[in-house]
């Protein structure tokens, strides 16, 4: 630095002016040298450059000024650049992250400029649930899509990551910090939040307890869409009684009484119906709910769970039962037969060929049960003894019969067994189910508009999966830790290999290998402490990650979701909000509750 | 029936060797399990009963019945029924191919074990036609006794120098009503798929699954000389 400099050379200097004093040769004065320093952009003393000025008498002649002789400085500071050049900017300017950050700033102005912002212009609600999609599955899941497109993973996008709007649901129930599935769906499907465990009720319920449930039920978007003349429409490939999907139209104390086996027998004496009796009779009880309704039922009801709708008895057992008795009502009914009976019109379809055959735009209902339990994950789909659709191809399929309906549509897809991946612990099907689940929303973008559709992408909650280590760009995403420059798996403080995902909790390591269903793993006891995975294929479908602490089944997490959005209203999703947000994005964007107050003043 | 049976072991000389009349499709067989460690002189006895339907088969213990469904497509659907709690646990049917012999199930031990070994003598006919194996691993001696028209394990026993394991049938019924009346007990017993356990901490007897998760075995198992359990029950091995 200038200042700290200890002898000038004056040779070196920029500028050097020898001013003498005067012209007399007979004057011994010493001369007075002046010396200007120029100081570059960034230095100390002018953060914009600038010239120093140093100033004193040449005492030892030398013909040089010496630190020692300075006797005056002076800094005069350049002013601010007002602009940069081309050739300044264009390390930035030619860089590609650069460049398609600049592009997205563009399209999300437009964006932001096009959403149609008035209340009540979208005709057709599509509201996706990826059960157990936390924030770490989506980012696992689109490395995943990404590398099995041959890419290196990181920059993949899933469908619903490209939606314009996004932001965060704080998914605790009223009574639990971290929540399950009935009680997070509920304030989705309702708007209210309420407890862990009950379905379609708010926090007044007791759970369990029956007596509890009158007066305390909620209203559901699919319920109003329905009262406004919309068709409706549920999807889901776990059981349809389960906790997600029973949210949209069923009201119940437990999330368990999926059907009346499962009920205390005080609470059918109580006079509370099961779930799947509710599903069958979900038109019957609405308009017993309002006086006049006239309403025509769900067109479109297709997931897992034949069991909680047929009677406990063999001779009702389906083509592709997995138990010796399917069907485990008690009571004697036949749910499906009573569904045929209700909608002679409709289809009851149990497996893909019932399902392909379905004619979607001659058809005016559709009622699919393609498995005993939940349906199969995506993985393991092939293996399904009579054949089962995709989540696709059924979300295809409901929008195909849904949309026969000038008045629009509500429809509710539920990507059930992500969850279902995690609580095995095994990552490859739970991320193979979200890749599902993309592959699905992208089916309802192309076949719908965005000027009068609101697709909302969510999940109910999270779970305790994580993505860990310094592994480098590209590295399989169900692989072990490989560091950037390296070849070779970085090991931990036990001198063992470790993988990038794993969980917090749950049954630990299991090497299954080509076993496509998550939950053979519970086969098996929970496995403490650290296994050594130098000589395992940790990509493979059956491996099971490691876990911390060893429980039975992984467990739900706390942290917030992403909800992505587009259409009408999809605005309205930004910034960290409750969950219950979601029902109110539904209901402005569709003016569910004024369509269907006008309904039931006419 | 039995009129039907009668007179086919008329008609053939070789049938009254050859089969037995019994309902074997549905057997109720009570077995002791016997431990001797050398060491310290530790014996130790247990019991468990084989409960078999044409294509169901229950091992029964004192604490929990494992139920293995023979299904349509040859897979197999493990159950396991807690008695005390009257609560059922409902696993996945494996698709594994080790996993898929119904024999290791039914019999207790698996065809392709007893093809393994040396049949040394047959005694008795009919129900009673025993069939006598050994093999020698090592310092290992495995000796099997086996009630081949009943397809029915009569006696197992696996001896080392420091140790040994018998398990032998104390009793068999084949009571087709009484059989079937247990199944049926089982059956009504509140099932959950493990898959669902995970949703359902707030129930007691669930809660106590997500926090012990698998519940191990009784000391019935038992293994070849390798160490591998002869049954085949959640052994995976890749």
């Amino acid at each position: 630095m200038a200042t700290t400099m200890k002898k000038l050379n004056l040779i070196s200097l920029a500028v050097v002016v020898a001013l003498a004093g005067c012209s007399d040769d007979d004057d011994n004065s010493p001369k007075t040298l002046t010396v200007e320093n120029t100081l570059a952009v960034g230095s100390e003393q002018c953060v914009n450059g600038g010239t120093e000025t140093l100033t004193g008498a040449d005492s030892n002649d030398n013909g040089e000024l010496d630190s020692a002789e300075v006797t005056d400085t002076t800094v005069a500071c350049n002013a601010p650049a007002t602009s940069l050049t081309a050739s300044q900017l264009a390390p930035l300017t030619d860089n590609e992250w650069f460049k398609s950050a600049q592009v997205k700033v563009a399209t999300s102005e437009e964006n932001i400029a096009a959403v149609v912002k008035e209340s009540g212009k979208a005709k057709n609600v599509i509201l996706f649930v990826g059960d157990g999609m936390g924030i770490s599955t989506v980012t696992a899941a689109r490395i995943m899509a990404g590398q099995l497109e041959g890419k290196l993973g990181e920059e993949h996008q899933l469908s619903f990551e490209t939606l314009p709007f996004s932001g965060f649901a704080k998914t605790y129930n009223v009574d639990a910090q971290t929540p399950d599935s009935a009680g997070t769906m509920t304030a989705m499907a309702s708007g209210v939040k309420t407890d862990a465990g009950v379905i379609g009720v708010d926090e007044d319920i007791e759970r369990g307890n029956c007596a509890t449930v009158a007066g305390n039920e909620l209203v559901t978007a699919t319920e109003l869409a329905e009262i406004a003349g919309k068709s409706t429409g549920i999807v889901s490939t776990a059981r349809i009684t389960h906790a997600t999907p029973a949210a949209t139209y069923a009201k119940s104390a437990d999330r368990n009484w999926e059907d009346v086996s499962d009920m205390p027998e005080a609470a059918v004496t109580a006079g509370c119906e099961d779930i799947a009796s509710q599903l069958v009779n979900f038109e019957a009880n609405l308009e017993a709910r309002y006086e006049g309704l006239d309403v025509d039922g769900l067109e479109v009801v297709m997931g897992g769970g034949r069991r909680h709708f047929l009677p406990k008895d063999a001779a009702f057992n389906s083509a592709d039962a997995v138990s010796a008795v399917e069907g485990d009502r008690t009571d004697g009914r036949d749910l499906t037969a009573e569904w045929k009976a209700k909608y002679p019109a409709g289809q009851y379809v149990m497996d893909q060929a019932g399902f392909d055959a379905i004619d979607a735009e001659s058809t005016e209902r559709v009622f699919g049960l393609f498995n005993e339990s939940h349906m199969q994950y995506e993985a393991d789909r092939a293996n399904d003894v009579a054949g089962e659709p995709s989540l696709a191809e059924m979300t295809a399929k409901a929008i195909d019969v849904l949309d026969n309906n000038a008045n629009g549509f509500m429809l509710t897809v539920e990507a059930g067994r992500i969850d279902h991946g995690h609580h095995a612990g095994n990552a490859y099907n739970a991320l193979s189910d979200t890749v599902a689940l993309s592959k699905a929303v992208q089916v309802a973008l192309d076949k719908t508009s965005i000027e009068d559709t609101l697709i909302i992408v969510t999940a109910d909650h999270s779970h305790v999966f994580t993505i860990a280590g310094y592994p480098k760009r590209g590295n399989p995403i169900l692989g072990k830790v490989v560091p950037v420059g390296s070849d070779e798996p970085s090991l931990a403080a036990d001198n063992m290999p470790y993988t990038t995902v794993g969980y917090t909790n749950g049954g630990g390591f299991r090497d299954l290998g080509d076993e496509t269903d998550a939950d053979a793993g519970y086969n098996f006891a929970p496995i403490t402490g650290r296994v050594d995975l130098t000589d395992v294929d940790t990509t493979t479908p059956g491996f099971h990650q490691e876990a911390v602490v060893p429980l039975g089944s992984e467990t739900h997490a706390a942290e917030d979701v992403g909800v992505y959005a587009v259409g009408p209203g999809a605005h309205l999703v930004t910034g960290t909000n409750e969950q219950s947000l979601i029902f109110h994005v539904m209901d402005y964007a569709a003016d569910l509750v004024k369509q269907a107050d006008a309904k039931l003043a006419q | 029936m039995k009129a039907a049976i009668l007179l086919a072991s008329l008609l053939s000389p070789l049938a009254v060797a050859g089969q037995c009349d019994m309902n074997t499709g549905f057997t109720q067989a009570d077995y002791t399990v016997t431990t001797d460690i050398v060491a310290n002189k530790q014996h130790t006895e247990n019991t468990f009963t084989l409960w078999r339907t044409p294509h169901q088969v229950a091992k029964q213990n004192p604490q929990f019945i494992e139920l293995w469904q023979q299904l349509r497509n040859q897979q197999i659907r493990p159950i396991r029924y807690f008695q005390h709690a009257q609560r059922g646990i409902e696993y996945q049917p494996s698709e594994v191919q080790g996993e898929q012999d119904w024999s290791s199930k039914y019999q207790l031990v698996s065809d392709k074990f007893l093809a393994s070994m040396t049949h040394q003598k047959s005694t008795g006919e009919g129900c009673d036609l025993t069939e006598y194996y050994t093999q020698q691993q090592g310092d290992s001696k495995i000796e099997l006794s086996w009630l081949a028209n009943q397809k029915l394990l009569k006696a197992i026993r696996i001896s080392t120098p420091t140790y040994s394991r018998e398990i032998a049938l104390a009793a068999s019924h084949h009571n087709q009503q009484k059989i079937q009346a247990e199944f049926a007990k089982w059956d009504n017993y509140q099932t959950t798929d493990y898959a669902d356990i995970g949703d359902n901490e707030s129930d007691p007897f669930l809660a106590k699954m997500i926090n012990l998760g698998f519940v191990e075995h009784g000391a019935s198992g038992f293994y070849d000389a390798q160490g591998n359990q002869l049954r085949g029950e959640h052994g995976h091995h890749h």
